[in-house]
């Protein structure tokens, strides 16, 4: 890999190197997560910016590499808002995560859909792609949950109510607030098939308790990036 | 000694050891008065200089002369994210309001938050009376963006007006060679022709 033409990927994190060099961290298609210099990019009028799909060249014989060319193949987008903080947020997941050069080909694909999608839409659907962001990041990285059967291989029943039991899986439970219904809307992954603002806020729930086992007791900065006083 | 000055000049951005020893050179060799002055100079704003209690900007007085000063405007207040950017804004001549300087951006991935910024300095500013408009003037950037965004939802609490700098084609530029996300922005927040 001495040189690369051209790889699809996506600009995660950037910070100054040097006197005006950049240290770009991408998300790319074949390589996974990747870290690179930019010689001389700081300062430049136009800069590489985040949740834009690009193509990226790059080069070098040591562990860092230098990316040598880079073009923008998407449609100018500006993220606002809440999608702006989701975005940063999914990024901050990927880069404590994901180990440097694990090829994620799946997980590439569903963070395009998620930029795409928190760039256009609001609320409710941005949080849901986010969710499916999320199980796509865990079941990579090797914690995926069976949303199909309940810890006793029996069929999930979309009229029970379900427990979580820390990596294990789900068990049936009068009291559990995880509806079969949302078990089954996380087995098809249908971007579109939304659950209700109730399920949505059980499944950030049981979301933050997965990647928190993960993550330590170094929580997500990006979380005190929503302002929540006034 | 030599090599010790040497090794100073190297903590400038941009000159390693060898524009360092040219620097040793010129000054040893010829320009001595040149040398103590720049001495003196340096240690006496290494000694003096700090942040304005009032903006955050470096001064070498409690209060910055912008903050200090009575002719400005302080209904207000201009958010940038570093001290160059008000020497920038200052040139152009055409703000004549205050400051305040967040010496950063939010950068979660760098652990850098609200609290590392001075959020909770800036916030107890808004609550002042006098001030009518906030400038969000943090650069065209991702980080920028997001920084500008936390700080209008914090002064959203306030009855404040909040703005944001105009993104769009440089002045003397072309369309051409312009990027396409600044034409987006450029086309996105054109004004009425006067």
């Amino acid at each position: 890999m001495n040189k690369v033409d051209l790889t699809p990927a996506f600009l995660i994190h950037r910070r100054a190197f040097k006197n005006n060099s950049l240290l770009l961290d991408f998300f790319t298609y074949e390589y996974g997560k990747i870290r690179l210099v930019g010689r001389g990019l700081r300062g430049s009028k136009t800069n590489i910016q985040m949740f834009q799909h690009l193509n990226i060249s790059f080069s070098g014989k040591g562990e860092l590499k230098t990316i040598s060319n880079w073009e923008v193949d998407d449609i100018p987008r500006s993220l606002k808002g809440e999608g702006l903080i989701l975005g940063m947020y999914a990024n901050e997941l990927i880069s404590r995560l994901l180990f440097d050069q694990d090829q994620h080909i799946k997980l590439f694909k569903v963070y395009q859909q998620f930029i795409s999608r928190i760039s256009s839409l609001e609320g409710r659907f941005n949080h849901w792609s986010l969710r499916l962001f999320e199980n796509n990041l865990l079941s990579e990285l090797g914690y995926a949950l069976d949303f199909a059967n309940d810890i006793n291989g029996n069929n999930i029943n979309q009229d029970m109510n379900y427990e979580y039991q820390s990596q294990l899986g789900f068990a049936q439970s009068h009291t559990g607030k995880i509806s079969g219904k949302l078990l089954n809307q996380l087995l098809i992954e249908d971007i579109d098939n939304i659950p209700n603002l109730e399920q949505l806020k059980v499944c950030r729930d049981l979301n933050r308790q997965r990647l928190g086992f993960l993550l330590g007791n170094k929580p997500l900065k990006s979380r005190s990036l929503f302002f929540t006083r006034g | 000694m030599i090599e010790s000055l040497n090794k100073a000049f190297c903590a400038l951005p941009g000159v390693g050891s060898k524009t360092a020893q040219r620097f040793v050179y010129h000054l040893l060799e010829r320009n001595r008065d040149g040398g103590m002055e720049l001495a003196k100079a340096l240690e006496n704003a290494m000694e003096h200089v700090k942040h304005c209690s009032s903006c955050r900007t470096l001064s070498e007085k409690d209060i910055c002369n912008i903050c200090a000063n009575e002719v400005r405007d302080s209904s207000q207040l201009c958010v940038v994210e570093t001290p160059t950017d008000i020497h920038a804004i200052e040139q152009s001549g055409i703000y004549k309001g205050k400051y305040f300087v967040l010496s950063g951006y939010l950068s979660p991935i760098d652990g850098i938050g609200a609290a590392e910024l001075g959020m909770d300095d800036l916030e107890k500013k808004l609550q002042d009376k006098n001030i009518n408009e906030i400038i969000l003037a943090t650069n065209a950037t991702v980080e920028g963006e997001v920084t500008a965004h936390y700080i209008s939802n914090m002064a959203k609490q306030f009855d404040i007006q909040i703005t944001r700098i105009a993104h769009g084609i440089p002045i003397g530029g072309e369309l051409e060679y312009a990027d396409i996300n600044t034409i987006a922005h450029a086309l996105s927040g054109r004004k009425n022709y006067d």
